[in-house]
């Protein structure tokens, strides 16, 4: 059955359409998309798609398409927002996914396979204060402060887990302007090398986890499409560099 | 926004609820035909007798409100198979095996998915009172029939055992909180965050849990998980309950995964999903759930499935069904006696009514009885009429 799909037909009669279903041989049945973002986490995947065999067709920097296909006819890749990546895997409209730990745990990867960690887009997601904020004084259980992030999920079970309340305000991006300004005492954000921090006087002072790009696999894809899955999660597994 | 719906709530509208009840009449008429006896419980009912022996999640997804006649907290049942095991343990009390159908909608507070109802028409079976593999046979056998009557494109099942993983996390020496987390990460198939719960396991648990969610496909899964996981007589007897399954499913299309788990705090064997081409999801989930029973105070042996409706009437080719006929307003006898020839026949026919506005395609005609040769016969319907 592999070898072989059922095609629709649709015929124009004067009556109106008529559409007939039958078996017919090609090449590949099914396909396989591939959700990722554009930037970092489309750069450190080439290496990866490329010990699967895998060459995209376009570079979604210069191109402005937003579906790319590459050297393998049976294998796309659609190019989305990092924070949507989740979502279009848990739809099924893409079958495997690239996103990072930070967004699986705000979105909730609920309904999605994670198997591996493959290790690029690395960063820390971290606490950090104005320069001469004491944190410490707060970072207690019962003490109460104004945090503001994009990650509320994550901001909220690490304050929760400290026994600290939080008021939390949901910003969408600058993050490091709300102690300037006085809008929040702290904030919660991801930091790869700390120069933002720098260069806007702040400091970090705690971190709350280490994040990194996941491969997540839509459940049903996983199982009805395996032999097309399974090959890119070997290859994908085999060149992870540590 | 007047008259809109809350979130995740939908009407069913002509075409979509007539595909929902002719897939509801088949496949209770398949469950019929294979003994399964109706019930229809209540949809309200004290929140203890829905919730009991259920895990925080159900409790969580049912919508709770307080009846007026007892001061009681009652809850909007969120599944229907804990209220058919508390009308097979506590009501009928059949010391024999019990064949149960149901169908009815179910109100969820949280959409389970993205795209989820809260309000799904949940269908399913139960039999209760066998605890041998056959009857987990006529179960998945009968759930496969389902999916070939509804018109599932390319239906397959997908098998598990709950039973492996409580023999090694039981092996593993996991308190029960830690044994959940355990539980979630091998649903999700996360490797990274398990290699982490499990660093302080000993061998061979830590390796055996590891293993666990590279174990799904083909029937070949079965000797890898003989190869990898310990040889234990749980472990041994869920392999051989799976092997025999296989071979007595033969002509079914069968697969394995051994970290594909549902309901921890109710599944306590076999576990089995059907898939079909294109969903995103599973389509009917099932197993069984020996436990169940006891919260009621009869434990039972029991197995079934239940799916939503509303998730495969989207996954099925809709055969557009037949429309209407239109017949005129005419007192002719004969055209009174071909309306009820045709109405015996199951055909639906709309008699018109004078002053009628708007077309008789809205009204979801198609054909028209005319007068013809001095009888009535039926012609399709031209143009907009």
């Amino acid at each position: 059955m592999r070898d072989s799909a059922v095609v629709i037909r649709l015929t124009r009669s004067p009556a109106g359409y008529n559409h007939r279903s039958e078996y017919i041989k090609v090449a590949f049945v099914s396909r396989i998309t591939l959700a990722l973002s554009k930037g970092r986490i489309f750069e450190e995947t080439l290496p990866l798609l490329a010990a699967a065999g895998i060459v995209p067709t376009d570079d979604p920097e210069s191109s402005r398409k937003l579906i790319i296909e590459t050297n393998r006819p049976e294998v796309r890749l659609v190019i989305v927002r990092a924070t949507d990546t989740p979502t279009y895997v848990q739809y099924g409209a893409a079958d495997l996914g690239i996103a990072g730990k930070d967004v699986l745990l705000e979105h909730g990867g609920d309904g999605l396979y994670q198997p591996l960690d493959l290790n690029i887009a690395r960063c820390r997601l971290c606490v950090a204060v104005r320069k001469g904020f004491d944190y410490q004084a707060v970072a207690r259980p019962g003490g109460r402060i104004r945090v503001a992030t994009k990650y509320i999920n994550s901001a909220k079970a690490h304050f929760a887990e400290k026994g600290m309340h939080v008021d939390l305000i949901k910003l969408y991006g600058s993050m490091e302007l709300a102690p300037l300004v006085g809008l929040a005492d702290a904030i919660v954000d991801l930091v790869s090398t700390g120069g933002t921090l720098r260069a806007n006087n702040l400091e970090e002072v705690e971190d709350i986890m280490p994040i990194s790009s996941r491969l997540v696999v839509n459940q049903a894809a996983l199982k009805l499409k395996r032999d097309l899955i399974q090959p890119v999660l070997d290859a994908f597994s085999g060149a992870i560099k540590p | 926004m007047r008259w809109v719906l809350p979130d995740h709530i939908q009407d069913a509208l002509p075409a979509e609820a007539s595909r929902l009840e002719a897939l509801r009449r088949k496949l209770l008429d398949a469950f019929r035909a294979h003994g399964y006896q109706l019930v229809i419980p209540p949809m309200l009912e004290y929140l203890d007798s829905l919730t009991t022996g259920a895990g925080q999640d159900l409790k969580l997804r049912t919508f709770k409100l307080v009846d007026q006649l007892s001061g009681k907290t009652m809850g909007v049942r969120a599944d229907m198979t804990p209220q058919v095991s508390r009308i097979d343990a506590h009501l009928l009390n059949r010391r024999g095996v019990t064949r149960l159908c149901y169908c009815g909608s179910v109100l969820h507070t949280l959409p389970s998915t993205l795209t989820a109802t809260r309000e799904p028409l949940q269908i399913g079976v139960e039999l209760y009172g066998h605890a041998g593999l056959e009857a987990d046979i006529e179960v998945i056998r009968l759930l496969a029939e389902s999916m070939c009557v509804a018109g599932v494109p390319a239906a397959r099942i997908d098998l598990g055992h709950m039973g492996i993983f409580r023999a090694l996390a039981a092996g593993a020496g996991l308190i029960p909180e830690r044994q959940e987390e355990l539980f979630g990460l091998l649903q999700a198939k996360d490797v990274p965050d398990l290699k982490l719960l499990v660093k302080d396991v000993a061998s061979p648990w830590r390796e055996a849990l590891l293993a666990l969610p590279s174990l799904y496909g083909g029937i070949e899964t079965l000797d890898h998980a003989a190869e990898r996981l310990p040889d234990l007589p749980d472990i041994r007897a869920a392999l051989s309950d799976l092997r025999r399954l296989a071979a007595a499913l033969g002509e079914l299309p069968v697969s394995f995964d051994f970290a594909d788990l549902r309901g921890y705090h109710y599944h306590s064997g076999l576990m089995f999903a059907a898939y079909g081409d294109g969903s995103p999801a599973a389509l009917a989930l099932g197993g069984r759930y020996d436990l169940i029973g006891a919260a009621y105070g009869r434990g039972r042996p029991a197995t079934g499935f239940s799916l939503d409706l509303r998730e495969l009437a989207l996954r099925v080719d809709s055969q557009a069904s037949a429309g209407a006929v239109l017949a005129p307003a005419d007192d002719d006898p004969a055209l009174a006696t071909a309306v009820a020839r045709l109405r015996a026949q199951g055909q639906a026919v709309v008699t018109a009514l004078p002053g009628h506005e708007g077309t008789w395609q809205e009204a979801g005609c198609d054909r028209q009885l005319v007068r013809r040769d001095g009888g009535w016969t039926v012609v399709a319907l031209e143009g907009e009429i």
